[in-house]
């Protein structure tokens, strides 16, 4: 009895461990397993075996049915599994295939820009705020210290619609209305489109600006040039230069003009920064008394300051859009690089 | 402006400086210099040569061979020009010159014969005939006997200044000027500003006998003028001319030149009068009659009326005030007696003439920007000094002065040192900030905490703390700022940022659209008037009344768009035209309605989005679904109705309806008619949401409820019906038949065949079903469903289709 379960178990193993597919690894279980199977007949024979031996050929048998089950199952497994993977590789397709379903579209760059610039400035505190795009003379020039027949008003052509009514040339009336709105202290930025009669091939004649205004108790010129730093720094990475030019607008006093590192050559010089290594991204000021005064702001106790930068040659330059052309002619084969 | 660097050298030493160095300092200090021109840029390796001995060509008739003496060594130049001869001192250009006209010049050989560089003509170094006699010929430039072999050429014919183009900013008319900026580069350098000669010699005689002067305006604060006789009318010397030449101005004559140096030197315009066309010696400034006429020097002629201020003498205008001379009293080659004007003109009333007929003069461009009342006084002096030293006339003693402004002393400021430091932000010494005012000439006096500033009569643009804060800070530098310590708004309050809420909710749409596909557009705010012909709006559409540009670059920018549907539409149109396919566009913009026409008040600026799509396969329930999605981002509660916006096709569109009835957008296929207007010839499909209703909504609340315990039913049906019948009708039907264990309706086929009939279409459901106390049973939901077709049948005449 014991040799022929010895004999079971060798035979048995050997016939499971050369299996090559699942269907004879079912004949070999009925074989051995089944119900006419050679183990069950040795367990079915158990009652002839003597009362003395019947313990420990049980415990033997037992042990080769769970001998063979386990190298059962354990094949079982192997074949399954060499079953998946031969079926995968059947399976197997060209990843270099172009994917399928709706492609993700983009955002103009400048919108890009604007969000990024306007998400710096919330940061710091500013509300953002927008206005009208048709103005009256009072808000575009008059309040900001540009009286009518300012020589200043020679730095913009502007588009008239009546004597008095203008499309607006400079985001720069939001100063005006935010002071006539809000109560110090604020931070306010604006972003709007502003417009220039200007037919140089060069300029569009519709553009985009910004328009900062911080209005408080103790603000000066450091406060301005820290958050300038601060911003070109967000805008451009931790090594931008800056460089300060004293200018001049009708509504700041100092007012300066910033340079940065110029974007195309990264500082190097190029036909673009005419080889100084700087372009222009800011003008700014500190609010001039005048200003503060006619928009009914007490300019002993409240100072201010106010920078706009035009933001459409920075986004060139940023994305290295050859063209400013580009910007307005919404043209797939360019809007799609934006992605 | 054009500023020469030599010229500058005339009024402060700047023998240890170099151009590019003032230059630097000088943008930086607030006079940006945009460009340096070197004028010996093209003229190195250019000699006086003397040309010794000609010779003919062996092997060319038309060559000859040239020994020349260049001083330091002898060469030999084959030249085919016909005016030079033995003897002659000319141009000559060895190895390595780079001429004006881009020719570079090596060592050649002709036929044989070698040739160690070129002769050159007036136009190859840059010069013309107002420039240096013979320069305009067309042939070799012969230089007077005087010249010395050797010389460079640069130095020779003066050629060798710098010249800074400097953009002067307006508060700064003073600085339109050599001496200007002279002044500035003294308080840049801390140097000392070498004052210039104003004397002169007179004759006997009182012009105030010869010249009678009326002023009849207000616009003209000072007129001044003075008499010349014996004129000797001749080219003004190299000196001179180089100066003009190097600011770009033309060389003319001795008299003609020196109202031209004083404008740039001095930045007061003049005018020199041949005084024998002064009909009665007389000088009136006033208004111009409407209806009088005036040539002018630049070949043009214009009509003049009470808004233009001339200078005439009894009976006619001779002169546009300020902005440009007539033909009719100019200095030319008879002219022997000259009168002199200096003036002061008020500025607006020379930049409306100027701007009335675009003319832009170095004369008005001056005037514009501001002439001081006192200016004309130094001014008249130093070009009489001219005269003088020039000796090109006889000043008659005395000088004609008209002021009608009081010339008072200029008043003292009292400005607070602490505000100056407040607005730098840093403390600056107070010595420091003394030695830099007087340095710019304003003169000032500590009292207590307070300074008394004196500025000089030509800076009236300080008035304030700010105005001597600039000062100061410009000429320390700004450098200062660098490395100061020190957080942002360390001394000033907190304050919360926030977006505004219409750009949040813009954003907002503008990612869901991204993510589906579509492309950002900008387009501008001004279109054509023919926009709303090709949009098909009805005559009394709203949106014709538009807003009109009075000064537009082209009939394409000429109108304020009404309407966002226009700018897609060419944007679809052009993106066609260039073979690009499979458009998905949207762009957020604004629309300016007027309340009234002409404009009396401001517009209705109203932010909208509007989106297009042309692309093969898409239909309207594509746009639908867009829709429908980004309204989901707001609370719009809305129904669908038939829109009627003319450039949609009218079976398919729908308006988009808040509760309050206000139609917020619309959607739909374009109008066939539109497309063709556009030269579109696929479909398009448009839509457009006002973002500034959806911005003022409550923010979106949700309430969500506990998910039922117990599994949901479906049934399906499909039921025939009349074409006419819609999905919303049928859905809503089935939703208020199917009691209370409804969960959903939704519409999955819709299937038309001739064997429904004529205009019948099948319309298939799919009902759910679920209570939440309770699993439903088969006979309950039979019932429900039995409930819903029979309300159907009695509604609809709906017939449950067998499937």
């Amino acid at each position: 009895m014991k040799n022929k379960l010895e004999e079971i178990l060798k035979s048995g193993t050997s016939e499971i461990e050369v299996l090559q597919d699942l269907k004879t690894l079912d004949e070999v279980r009925v074989k051995y397993l089944g119900k006419a199977g050679a183990l069950t007949q040795i367990l079915r024979g158990m009652k002839d075996v003597p009362a003395e031996e019947r313990r420990e050929v049980g415990s033997l048998a037992n042990s080769v049915r769970e001998t063979l089950e386990k190298a059962l199952s354990e094949k079982w497994a192997e074949l399954e599994n060499a079953a998946l993977v031969a079926e995968m590789e059947k399976e197997k397709i060209d990843i270099t295939e172009p994917s399928r379903g709706v492609k993700r579209g983009a955002l103009h760059p400048l919108t890009r820009f604007n969000n990024k610039f306007m998400e710096i400035c919330v940061e710091m505190g500013f509300t953002v705020i927008q206005g009208p795009e048709i103005e009256t003379d009072y808000y575009n020039f008059e309040a900001l210290n540009v009286p009518k027949n300012h020589p200043a008003r020679d730095m913009q052509d502007s588009f008239y619609i009546t004597d008095n009514i203008l499309m607006r040339t400079q985001t720069s009336n939001m100063q005006i209305r935010a002071m006539e709105k809000m109560k110090p202290p604020f931070k306010v930025v604006c972003p709007g489109r502003v417009n220039r009669n200007d037919s140089d091939s060069s300029h569009s004649p519709i553009f985009n600006q910004f328009e900062a205004l911080v209005i408080d108790e103790n603000i000066g010129l450091k406060d301005l040039m820290m958050m300038i730093k601060e911003i070109l720094k967000r805008l451009f990475g931790e090594d931008v230069k800056m460089r300060v030019r004293p200018s001049y607008f009708p509504f700041t006093e100092p007012s300066i003009e910033i340079d940065a590192t110029c974007q195309r050559c990264q500082g190097k010089g190029c036909s673009l920064c005419k080889g100084t290594g700087f372009s222009e991204v800011f003008g700014a000021g500190v609010v001039n008394p005048k200003v503060l005064e006619m928009s009914g702001i007490d300019s002993v106790k409240y100072s201010g300051f106010a920078f706009g930068p035009g933001i459409d040659r920075s986004v060139m330059v940023t994305n290295k859009i050859p063209n400013i052309k580009y910007l307005f002619r919404n043209d797939l084969r360019f809007l799609k690089q934006m992605r | 402006m054009k500023i020469s660097y030599n010229w500058l050298k005339d009024f402060v030493d700047l023998s240890d400086l170099t151009a590019e160095k003032v230059a630097e300092k000088l943008t930086v200090s607030g006079f940006e210099v945009e460009d340096v021109i070197y004028m010996n840029k093209n003229l190195h390796d250019v000699y006086v040569g003397h040309i010794e001995k000609i010779e003919k060509h062996p092997e060319a008739d038309r060559l000859v061979v040239c020994k020349v003496d260049v001083g330091f060594k002898k060469v030999q130049i084959i030249t085919s020009a016909t005016n030079v001869f033995e003897g002659a001192n000319v141009p000559v250009s060895l190895e390595g010159a780079d001429l004006a006209n881009g020719v570079k010049i090596k060592p050649t050989n002709f036929r044989g014969v070698p040739s160690d560089g070129m002769f050159c003509s007036g136009e190859e170094l840059g010069i013309d005939e107002n420039y240096f006699e013979g320069a305009g010929i067309n042939g070799i430039l012969i230089l007077p006997e005087n010249f010395v072999a050797g010389t460079k050429i640069e130095d020779a014919l003066m050629l060798n200044d710098v010249v800074f183009d400097v953009n002067v900013t307006p508060n700064r008319p003073d600085c339109n000027s050599i001496i200007g900026i002279a002044r500035e580069v003294c308080a840049i350098f801390g140097r000392k500003f070498k004052n210039f000669d104003l004397g002169y010699k007179t004759v006997a005689g009182n012009v105030n006998d010869i010249v009678k002067v009326s002023v009849e305006t207000e616009n003209c604060p000072r007129y001044m003028a003075s008499y010349i006789k014996n004129i000797k009318l001749e080219r003004s010397p190299l000196w001179l001319r180089s100066r003009l030449h190097a600011v770009d101005i033309k060389p003319i004559n001795t008299i003609v030149d020196i109202t031209n140096y004083i404008l740039v030197e001095q930045g007061q315009p003049m005018h020199a009068f041949d005084y024998k066309y002064l009909d009665g010696g007389k000088i009136v400034v006033r208004q111009a009659i409407r209806g009088e006429k005036i040539a002018v020097l630049n070949g043009n002629s214009y009509n003049l009326d009470e808004d233009v201020m001339v200078i005439a003498d009894t009976n006619k205008p001779v002169v546009i005030a300020g902005v440009i001379g007539g033909v009719n009293s100019c200095v030319g080659n008879d002219t022997i007696e000259t009168v002199f004007e200096c003036a002061a003109f008020d500025l607006k009333s020379v930049r409306l003439t100027a701007k009335k007929f675009g003319l832009r003069t170095d004369s008005s461009a001056r005037y514009e920007k501001g002439v001081n009342v006192n200016s004309p006084t130094v001014a008249m002096k130093r070009a009489l000094h001219m005269v003088d030293k020039l000796g090109c006339g006889e000043i008659v003693d005395g000088v004609v002065d008209v002021c009608n402004q009081k010339l008072e002393a200029k008043e003292e400021i009292k400005i607070s040192y602490k505000k100056v430091c407040k607005i730098l932000g840093f403390e600056i010494p107070v010595e420091k900030m003394l030695s830099i005012l007087n340095g710019l000439g304003i003169e000032t006096a500590v009292s207590g905490d307070m300074l008394l500033c004196k500025s000089p009569f030509i800076r009236e643009d300080i008035k304030n703390e700010n105005d001597i804060a600039e000062e100061v800070i410009r000429i320390y530098g700004y450098d200062v700022y660098n490395d100061m310590e020190g957080g942002l708004f360390e001394n000033s309050t907190t304050t919360i940022g926030q977006f505004e809420p219409r750009i949040a909710m813009e954003n907002n749409l503008k990612s869901i659209l991204v993510d589906n596909g579509f492309y950002e557009t900008l387009n501008y705010s001004l279109y054509t008037a023919s926009a709303c012909d090709k949009l098909l709006l009805a005559e009394d559409d709203e949106r014709r009344k538009v807003i009109k540009i009075a000064n537009p670059i082209s009939e394409d920018l000429s109108t304020v768009r009404t309407v966002m549907a226009h700018a897609l539409l060419v944007d679809v149109a052009y993106n066609l035209s260039v073979g690009n396919k499979e458009l998905r566009f949207f762009e957020t913009g604004r629309v300016y309605q007027p309340k009234k026409l002409p404009l009396e008040e401001l517009p209705l600026e109203n932010n909208r989005l509007s989106i297009a799509v042309c692309e093969s396969g898409y239909d309207f329930f594509a746009l639908k679904g867009v829709v429908e999605n980004l309204l989901l981002v707001s609370s719009l509660k809305y129904t669908l109705k038939r829109s009627v916006e003319p450039y949609l096709h009218s079976g398919v569109s729908a308006d988009i309806v808040a509760e309050d009835g206000k139609v917020i957008g619309w959607f739909g296929k374009v109008h066939k008619s539109v497309l063709k207007n556009y030269d579109i010839n696929q479909d398009v499909f448009y839509a457009e949401i006002d973002t500034d209703y959806l911005a003022v909504l409550p923010e979106k609340q949700y309430a969500t409820k506990e998910i039922s315990k117990f599994p949901t039913v479906e049934r399906d049906i499909a039921v025939v019906v009349d074409e006419k019948i819609s999905n919303a009708e049928l859905a809503g039907a089935i939703k208020s038949a199917a009691g209370k264990n409804f969960f959903d309706v939704s519409l999955f086929d819709v299937y038309r065949n001739e064997s429904l009939g004529e205009d019948k279409k099948s319309m298939a459901y799919k009902i759910v079903f679920m209570c939440e106390e309770k699993t439903l049973t088969g006979e309950e939901i039979s019932a429900a469903v039995n409930k819903i077709l029979r309300s159907l049948q009695f509604r609809f005449g709906a017939k449950l289709r067998e499937m």
